[in-house]
């Protein structure tokens, strides 16, 4: 599991993720969003198009991460699920809440 | 006649994860050319995030021991995991919700941060089952292939 974190101006930060986001790597991704709240990057983009599989854990951290974005007064978005991704996304009904981008790029400039 | 594979596993946490569930999977895929690809990723969802629970809310300290038996036929996707963790009203009162009755679950509040994981395995899967025999938790899931 590899995060990497992109600048995008703007308060906008991509985290890149690619691998498994499970109950391994999902303390990880709380900490690199924490990170880049931190760091005055509130609108956070996860860029999830390496990303081969999720469970309960890392969705709870994509959620943990959301809040912590908008309680920084941002927002946290999620890009290029893929259909496992997507599955459980659906099924937890967090559609709605975690709305898919086609890229993380346009996750804010759509 | 229906055929059957059979995979095993002993997992002992720590230092093993989730991760050496996945790929037990692996070499169980590699040998089901005739599962589709949506049954393996609703199976492997589910078992993922049985592993999971168990993991995290059986260990008292000590670890977790699990036995996991995979097995596929031409009909089916089926795992028991037995382990030696908390029994199922300490699971239960740890947060894995319905483990003592394995009731159909609701998801949480949208922002909640866990409790997904039984209903998610719930809708994953057709038979979610558990026991307590002596020591050992047994856990039952299985989904008919194209269900």
């Amino acid at each position: 599991m590899q995060f990497t974190v992109t600048d995008q101006g703007e308060g906008i930060a991509v985290v890149h993720i690619a691998g498994r986001l499970n109950m391994v790597t999902a303390p990880r991704l709380r900490e690199v969003v924490a990170a880049s709240v931190a760091a005055g990057q509130n609108r956070v983009a996860v860029d999830l198009s390496d990303v081969d599989f999720i469970d309960s854990s890392g969705l709870g951290a994509l959620i943990g991460g959301l809040k912590t974005t908008r309680q920084a007064g941002g927002d946290l978005r999620i890009a290029a699920p893929n259909e496992q991704v997507r599955l459980v996304l659906q099924l937890t009904n967090m559609e709605r809440v975690l709305t898919a981008y086609p890229t993380a790029s346009n996750a804010f400039h759509g | 006649m229906v055929r059957i594979s059979a995979h095993t596993l002993t997992l002992i946490s720590p230092p093993d994860d989730v991760n050496t569930v996945h790929a037990l999977l692996e070499t169980v895929w590699a040998d089901a050319a005739h599962v589709s690809a949506t049954d393996r990723c609703s199976f492997e969802t589910a078992l993922i995030e049985l592993a999971s629970n168990v993991i995290r809310y059986a260990d008292t300290g000590s670890g977790v021991t699990c036995g996991l038996r995979v097995e596929v036929s031409d009909v089916a996707l089926d795992a028991r995991l037995s382990d030696t963790g908390a029994t199922a009203a300490e699971l239960f009162a740890a947060g894995v919700s319905g483990a003592a009755g394995l009731d159909l679950r609701q998801m949480p509040d949208e922002l909640s941060e866990s409790g997904r994981g039984i209903a998610l395995i719930q809708a994953l899967v057709d038979k979610l089952e558990y026991t307590r025999n002596g020591d050992l938790n047994h856990w039952h899931i299985a989904r008919k292939l194209g269900s």
